[in-house]
């Protein structure tokens, strides 16, 4: 680094620099993180462009290139298969499947988008800053930013869509509950917001990213059920007809913020069958289909004309066992052992063909960096198995009922861990439910404070997660003590501790320390199996150029073509 | 005859009112709660009430009743609960998908069944027969998703000479309409054929074997004639009985074919609405397909008496 890029760069260290930019930038010299980690959280703590290219000049490292984009073929229509189709109306806010998320994520933006490779873009936020404690969030608008029906988007915009996901009916409350409170979100200026925080969290960008599908930019009068009928988003496609169940088109909006994308328009297709849409893509009707599942669309993977787009996240399914209802499970020793009975490189093998992380029964998916993995692995072992279930008095077995949901390659999940459990004598009933009738029912209220709806209050179960750029949600709501999403009932004061003081933590190796506890704590108490984390599939033609399957599952076309 | 006709329709009618009660109680009897699936699971159990006062579900059923009859007869279907929209706006182009398929389903598999049957019956016992019995039984036993898949996998994907998908393009014109509908019709005829030729075999093996046939064989007319003045017309009675209870199948009854060919008809309407508890919707649906099979039925009924005197006078006795 030359003398006066060197200047420039301390200068920047003493004077913009806060607290969490200057950790950020020891991190990187000290070797405590690589350039790609300090790239990705560089990003998350909202340094600039040129602050993160000072850093890396500064440890002598090349600065960052970016690729010159692909010469591309403008015009056409792709068309796109969603399946299975949204079940309910598109406000954005309420959206809970993934039929709702993919289309309006077709048509929607964010204040940040996540991309791959966990780092974050700016889209309709240019710049965000914490305070000392990341209990304080400071974003900057994007100017000039359109709105479909011609309003340009405010600070109004913004606050108004934040309140409207912390109301009764969003579906992003697990997101924000016990982060944010709808008196913390004020506008400063009219292209400034700032988000004051219940509790510090250092991870708070990600929550207005694109992987929390609910918090599409809206206009500040937006009404619900108008989503469908007048095109009102930000994004480079607006919706133009929507018909429930059957389909929707997307023409390109000509007045979006960052220039025209190359296809005219999207036409989508809703499918409720998995042979039907896998014969659609082979027989050339649809161009992209937005997921796939290796279970149950195998003839894809063998196809040459078939690209299969891949992305490494943290979709899973959980398998929680109550813990506080008196019976064999209420023994952690029972939950270890049935643990233990799973022989997991082969469930990936068989159910993924390896598209998939080994998951060691804590929300720290291999993907993520604060995963401290220095923690041991969960293998199979049947003998400490057995010895676990005799210490615990259960040396002949019981017989348990393992209630679930028809979605993927759930039910052959199910299956599997009832062939395991058999090793250490457990007779397991299958109770496999439609996936409307497993989710059906009340999450509030009622004796144990999470309803009547089978996936929170039946002894064991599984349920299918969707991916989270970090594992905050997946902490909180599932694990921590009077989480809504806590089926296994769980309650450890000193894990809610740590998730409080991982949360807050800013450094990575804070975040590692605090991750090793959380892990070893619920290794010791199992009350949910993570058996695997998968990749996240989509599958098009070899025509589609230019597209990227998202971990969560946006469909994001803006630089997708036809060839 | 005008009285056979109006009797047959009053009784449509009463079969109507009986099917639109039943078709109410069945859906009070699916569990769950309506105020509490449109809201989700979050929701407090206040504001779940008061959406149930909204939309009236808390009263008796059988002032819900009163008031859904009530909106019917003035032709409005009322707003489906999960989509927020105007069932009818749903459920009126998705009967018009079912009928289109119904409408190629019934063109080609009618005539080629009779014909089948025809031929089988005049070749008695001989190889055309054995092949058009036993073929058409076959395609029968098989289940309708095996013959849709193989379709699919043989004219769709291996071939590429159809569409997979029944759901031709906006604004397509007839022709690529009926090309995107071949392959669910084909898979139809498959299950169709063998039953309706059967019926007509049989149907024509008792006319060739009557008395009057042999008469009209033995006061020498040719036999072109005698099939058409004779044979034919009692032979298709039992035929047309048949071909109009199917055609209620055809249009509503073909989730399996709906789903596999991703045809938005009204089956997979009212399978959707079933599951996601869309009460409006789930009523309206199954009333459209009852009264769809009642005007079939009521179709034959016409079309059977005028081919059989004794019906005729025997109603009007």
């Amino acid at each position: 680094m030359d003398r006066e890029t060197r200047r420039e760069f301390e200068a920047y260290r003493r004077i913009e620099a806060g607290p969490v930019e200057n950790t950020l930038i020891d991190e990187l010299l000290d070797g405590e993180v690589d350039r790609k980690e300090f790239f990705r959280r560089a990003t998350l703590f909202g340094l600039s462009a040129s602050a993160i290219a000072g850093a890396l000049a500064a440890l002598g490292e090349a600065p960052i290139a970016f690729a010159a984009p692909e010469a591309v073929r403008a015009g056409g229509r792709l068309r796109v298969a969603i399946i299975p189709p949204p079940t309910k109306s598109l406000d954005p806010h309420t959206y809970a499947d993934q039929g709702g998320l993919e289309t309006g994520g077709i048509a929607g933006e964010f204040l940040t988008r996540a991309t791959q490779s966990l780092t974050l873009l700016p889209e309709l936020a240019t710049s965000w800053k914490p305070n000392a404690r990341a209990s304080s969030w400071t974003f900057k608008l994007r100017p000039n930013v359109k709105f479909q029906n011609g309003k340009t988007m405010t600070a109004d915009d913004v606050v108004a869509t934040y309140k409207r996901l912390l109301g009764p009916d969003s579906g992003a409350l697990s997101a924000f509950k016990g982060v944010l409170s709808a008196s913390g979100i004020k506008k400063i200026d009219n292209l400034t917001v700032r988000f004051d925080l219940d509790t510090p969290t250092a991870s708070f960008p990600y929550l207005t990213s694109s992987t929390t599908y609910q918090a599409i930019i809206l206009p500040a009068n937006y009404q619900n059920g108008t989503f469908e009928k007048t095109p009102q988003t930000t994004g480079a496609f607006q919706l133009t007809s929507y018909t429930p169940g059957v389909g929707a088109k997307y023409d390109r909006f000509p007045g979006w913020w960052n220039g025209r994308p190359p296809l005219d328009g999207v036409d989508v297709t809703y499918y409720s069958d998995d042979a039907a849409v896998t014969a659609a893509l082979l027989g050339g009707q649809v161009d992209l289909i937005g997921q796939v599942q290796f279970a149950t669309a195998r003839p894809l993977f063998s196809n040459p004309n078939v690209q299969i787009f891949a992305t490494r996240g943290a979709t899973h399914r959980q398998v929680p066992m109550r813990v506080d209802l008196h019976n064999q499970l209420s023994d952690r020793r029972v939950r270890q052992a049935i643990a233990l009975t799973l022989d997991r490189p082969r469930i990936i093998k068989t159910l993924f063909d390896n598209r998939a992380d080994i998951g060691n029964d804590s929300p720290f998916a291999p993907v993520y960096p604060s995963t401290n993995k220095t923690v041991a692995q969960r293998h199979k072992d049947l003998r400490l198995a057995k010895q676990l279930m005799a210490a615990a008095g259960f040396s002949r077995g019981f017989a348990i009922t393992l209630t679930t949901e028809k979605t993927g390659e759930i039910p052959q999940l199910a299956q599997i861990i009832q062939q395991s459990v058999k090793a250490i004598g457990i007779k397991m009933t299958l109770k496999i439910l439609t996936a409307t009738a497993y989710f059906a029912g009340s999450q509030t209220g009622g004796p144990g404070g999470l309803g009547n709806t089978p996936w929170l209050n039946t002894p064991m179960n599984i349920t299918d997660w969707g991916h989270r750029a970090v594992p905050n949600v997946l902490l909180n709501s599932a694990l921590q003590t009077g989480g809504v999403w806590n089926a296994a009932h769980y309650s450890n004061k000193r894990y809610d501790a740590l998730v409080k003081s991982y949360t807050g933590a800013i450094a990575l190796k804070d975040q590692l320390k605090y991750s090793k506890q959380i892990e070893t704590i619920l290794l010791r108490d199992t009350p949910v199996i993570f058996p695997y984390f998968y990749n996240y599939l989509a599958a098009g033609s070899k025509r589609v150029k230019g597209y990227k399957a998202d971990a969560l599952g946006q469909v994001y076309l803006s630089k997708t073509s036809l060839g | 005859m005008a009285r056979f006709l109006l009797k047959r329709t009053a009784f449509a009618l009463i079969t109507l009112v009986l099917l639109s009660m039943i078709v109410f109680a069945t859906a009070q009897l699916l569990p769950g709660n309506v105020g509490r699936n449109v809201l989700g699971g979050f929701a407090d159990q206040r504001s779940v009430d008061l959406l149930n006062h909204q939309l009236g579900v808390d009263r008796p059923v059988y002032v819900q009743y009163g008031r859904w009859v009530g909106h019917l007869v003035h032709g409005d279907l009322g707003q489906s609960l999960e989509y927020k929209v105007s069932v009818s706006s749903l459920l009126g182009p998705a009967l018009l998908n079912s009928l289109k398929l119904a409408a190629l389903a019934f063109v080609l598999v009618v005539p080629l069944s009779i014909l089948g049957g025809i031929v089988a019956a005049l070749r008695q016992a001989r190889t055309t027969d054995r092949v058009i019995t036993v073929g058409g039984l076959s395609l029968t036993a098989v289940p309708e998703f095996v013959t849709a898949i193989v379709l699919i996998v043989i004219f769709g994907v291996a071939f590429k000479v159809l569409p997979t998908t029944a759901q031709a393009p906006p604004g397509a014109g007839f022709f690529t309409q009926v090309e995107y509908l071949l392959l669910p019709a084909f898979a139809l005829v498959a299950v169709l054929f063998g039953y309706i030729a059967r019926i007509t075999r049989a149907g024509v093996i008792e006319a060739l074997d009557a008395d009057y046939t042999r008469t009209a064989f033995l006061k020498g007319l040719d036999t072109p004639t005698i099939l058409r003045r004779h044979v034919l017309r009692n032979a298709l009675l039992p035929t047309i009985a048949v071909v109009a209870t199917q055609t209620g199948y055809l249009i509503g009854g073909l989730v399996v074919i709906e789903t596999l060919f991703n045809y938005p008809g009204i089956g997979q309407r009212i399978l959707i609405a079933a599951q996601n508890k869309d009460f409006t919707m789930l009523e309206a649906g199954v009333l459209i397909v009852g009264i769809v099979y009642l005007a079939a039925t009521l179709i034959a009924d016409t079309l059977y008496s005028l081919l059989n005197p004794r019906i005729r006078y025997g109603a009007a006795d």
